[in-house]
């Protein structure tokens, strides 16, 4: 029973990295109907972001704020750097070739994809780096009687179920939020009804790649070791978690990033580590033969 | 007419030929016996060919100076193979076209095989260094090729001995990474462990893979906390080992923690960290500086001599102890002829080398090979296991 919760809480961790990345895909695939296979190297540009600012300032940083201050910058600084990020791609990648059609678009996904990384690696080079270990915070509790698990870890999970929350909140009971919704529906006729689209974009590519970039300080933190191509593992997964719980649909890809995390860690931990895998997708193609829309996916009619 | 004296001249020509081939046995009546060193002295591994040739002639120094072999000096004729098969071919048949009925040869498996098939075929006898696939030795037999270096699967043979016979471990997990090489370490150890398994000595708790390129392992290390083997071996690369350890020590597992010959590394010291790597145990080839016989002692002290350094890899030691037992094998064969020289290889029990006793299989592999288990201490350097 406890080897149960425990697991249960592992895949909670994982899970929320899924969903914070799961987000910014579905925001952007909502909008615009484009798969932003760019995403996840907007998280990995974020958790080198993080780790320049506690590498450069480390000192400075640490002895200002404290540790934990030191990781509120790092996020903070991140975000807004992914963020900034994220709008560049759209100007430059994305809005010149929108009117050309969705294949296109999906090329300069990749194109983007590639640049970015490689860009990554140009600039830091391609060996592992690892986060300054005096700028982690350390320390851990006891959850329910003897479940250990770091300080570190329990904040990462609060604070993306917190900004998951939040979202929600912003995207379905919002005035602003209906507005997404109804750009993601019918963009012309949100058009009409005198919804300003340009706004609604840079929301989506601002606030997704924030997200990511949060998750790219976070797993940096947590796991200490980042190298260029780190999206890209959890883009794939992210990616298969907003198949999961229904494209376009952001509540869904907040379920769907907890619950993949979730199935793979019961998985691994009661059946097989070598399996994994396998037994992930085979439930992805399970549900999308069931449920080809997702767990909570909607009927989105068909632009003719 | 012409013809005849084509003939003629083409007769004297082989038969000029003929005696010269009956000189080259003669030269070891001469003053010196000649030794040859295949070595990478250009290419992708031109340093571990430098220090190999440093070290080589080292060790000739030492022997020549307590009198050389059979009374005589010995002398290295050194020939480049430039780290890649074809030039080792080239570099093989160099040897064998100066008449050399020894040589040492060489770095790196790929580019050994090609230079062992050419000397066995023209009965010289060779000795690997820096060569540890075991399909060298184990695909086919090469009557005249040896090795000083261990095989591929030496260190899971270790890892068995080590772990159950030094550490006294009944239950073992043991976990790899679903890749050619972390599985191959994983599946030997298991093939040695069986034995043991039979005879109810061991418990394996876990055998099963990781998924390599993650970053987050924590429903692996809550199953390690669950079984809390006593030790917890890990056959795969460092990057992996440093998060698994890490995520490990924070969550309070306290099982001894055994890494392969790929772990430590520098890279797996930042990632993991001091606090994380402390105490864990690493499986390697013996170091240049920890070597502690009365041997290795006055070949390292002469080396620094020399060179103001140690060598820089244990290959290079390897193929200086090539040299020792071609020494040794001689002295005992009474003569340089291949044939008497290789049966002395297989059959010596008491020639000592700087890395240990130089005792062969019948396949031309090293008998008990030295492997070392290295602990990291507090500060986060790596040190010689003692219990």
């Amino acid at each position: 029973m406890d080897m149960l919760l425990e697991q249960l809480i592992n895949g909670l961790a994982i899970g929320s990295f899924y969903a914070l990345v799961a987000i910014g895909y579905s925001m952007v695939y909502g909008v615009m109907k484009l798969i932003n296979f760019a995403h996840g190297d907007l998280f990995t540009l974020g958790s080198y972001l993080g780790y320049t600012l506690l590498v450069v300032g480390s000192g400075w940083i640490t002895s200002t704020f404290g540790v934990w201050g030191g990781v509120v910058v790092a996020v903070l600084g991140a975000m807004l750097g992914a963020g900034a990020a994220g709008l560049l791609l759209e100007r430059v990648a994305y809005s010149p070739v929108y009117k050309a059609g969705r294949l296109p678009l999906v090329v300069s996904a990749l194109g983007a994809s590639i640049f970015i990384s490689n860009g990554i690696m140009a600039v830091w080079g391609p060996r592992f780096q690892a986060y300054p270990v005096e700028s982690i915070p350390t320390g851990s509790i006891m959850l329910f009687g003897d479940i250990r698990i770091t300080t570190l870890k329990l904040v990462t999970i609060l604070v993306s179920l917190a900004l998951m929350a939040i979202i929600y909140f912003v995207v379905e009971r919002t005035l602003f939020g209906s507005a997404v919704r109804a750009s993601a529906l019918d963009r012309e006729a949100a058009t009409i009804m005198g919804i300003d689209f340009r706004k609604i974009i840079l929301f989506v590519f601002f606030v997704g790649p924030a997200l990511g970039g949060l998750a790219g300080v976070f797993a940096g933190l947590n796991y200490n070791r980042i190298i260029f191509n780190l999206g890209w593992g959890y883009g794939l997964k992210a990616f298969t978690a907003v198949i999961l719980g229904g494209i376009g649909n952001i509540p869904g890809a907040m379920l769907g990033g907890l619950l993949l995390g979730m199935m793979e860690a019961l998985f691994e931990g009661f059946v097989s580590g070598a399996w994994k895998n396998v037994f992930v997708f085979v439930i992805l193609i399970v549900i999308l033969i069931v449920r080809p829309t997702g767990i909570i996916g909607e009927k989105i009619a068909e632009k003719v | 007419m012409k013809k005849k004296l084509v003939g003629f001249f083409s007769i004297l020509v082989s038969l000029s030929l003929v005696l010269a081939g009956c000189a080259a046995p003669g030269a070891s009546t001469s003053e010196t016996i000649k030794i040859g060193l295949q070595a990478p002295l250009t290419g992708d591994f031109a340093a571990e060919g430098q220090w190999a040739q440093q070290s080589v002639e080292v060790a000739a120094e030492l022997l020549n100076k307590k009198g050389g072999v059979l009374g005589k000096q010995i002398e290295i004729v050194v020939v480049d193979d430039a780290s890649n098969p074809k030039d080792s071919a080239l570099a093989a048949q160099k040897v064998i076209a100066q008449g050399l009925q020894q040589v040492i040869a060489s770095y790196g498996s790929s580019v050994t095989a090609p230079a062992a098939d050419l000397y066995d075929a023209n009965k010289v006898v060779s000795v690997g260094y820096g060569c540890t696939a075991v399909r060298l030795t184990m695909d086919k037999q090469r009557p005249y090729f040896f090795r000083t270096a261990g095989r591929d699967d030496t260190q899971s043979e270790f890892f068995v001995k080590f772990a159950t016979e030094t550490l006294g471990a009944k239950r073992i997990a043991i976990m790899h990474d679903n890749q050619d090489y972390g599985k191959g370490v994983a599946d030997d150890a298991m093939k040695f462990m069986q034995p043991k398994i039979d005879a109810g000595e061991v418990e394996i708790v876990y055998f099963d893979a990781i998924t390599p390129g993650e970053s987050d392992y924590s429903t692996v290390v809550s199953q390690i906390k669950s079984l809390n083997p006593d030790v917890w071996f890990y056959t795969a690369y460092y990057s992996e080992a440093a998060l698994l350890l890490k995520q490990a020590r924070d969550a309070g597992v306290t099982s001894i923690f055994v890494g392969n010959n790929s772990v430590p590394t520098p890279e797996f010291e930042k990632i993991a960290g001091v606090a994380a790597i402390k105490d864990s145990i690493h499986l390697n080839e013996p170091m240049p500086q920890f070597l502690a016989y009365p041997e290795s002692k006055e070949f390292l002290d002469a080396y620094k001599a020399k060179y103001n350094e140690l060598p820089g890899s244990i290959w290079a030691v390897y193929a200086a102890d090539a040299l020792n037992a071609l020494a040794a094998a001689i002295t005992k064969a009474g003569s340089t002829d291949p044939d008497q020289v290789t049966s002395a290889m297989r059959s010596m029990t008491d020639a000592k080398g700087i890395t240990g006793p130089l005792l062969f299989t019948d396949r031309g592999d090293r008998k008990d090979i030295p492997y070392y288990a290295y602990v990291y201490n507090d500060q986060g350097v790596l040190e010689l296991y003692s219990k």
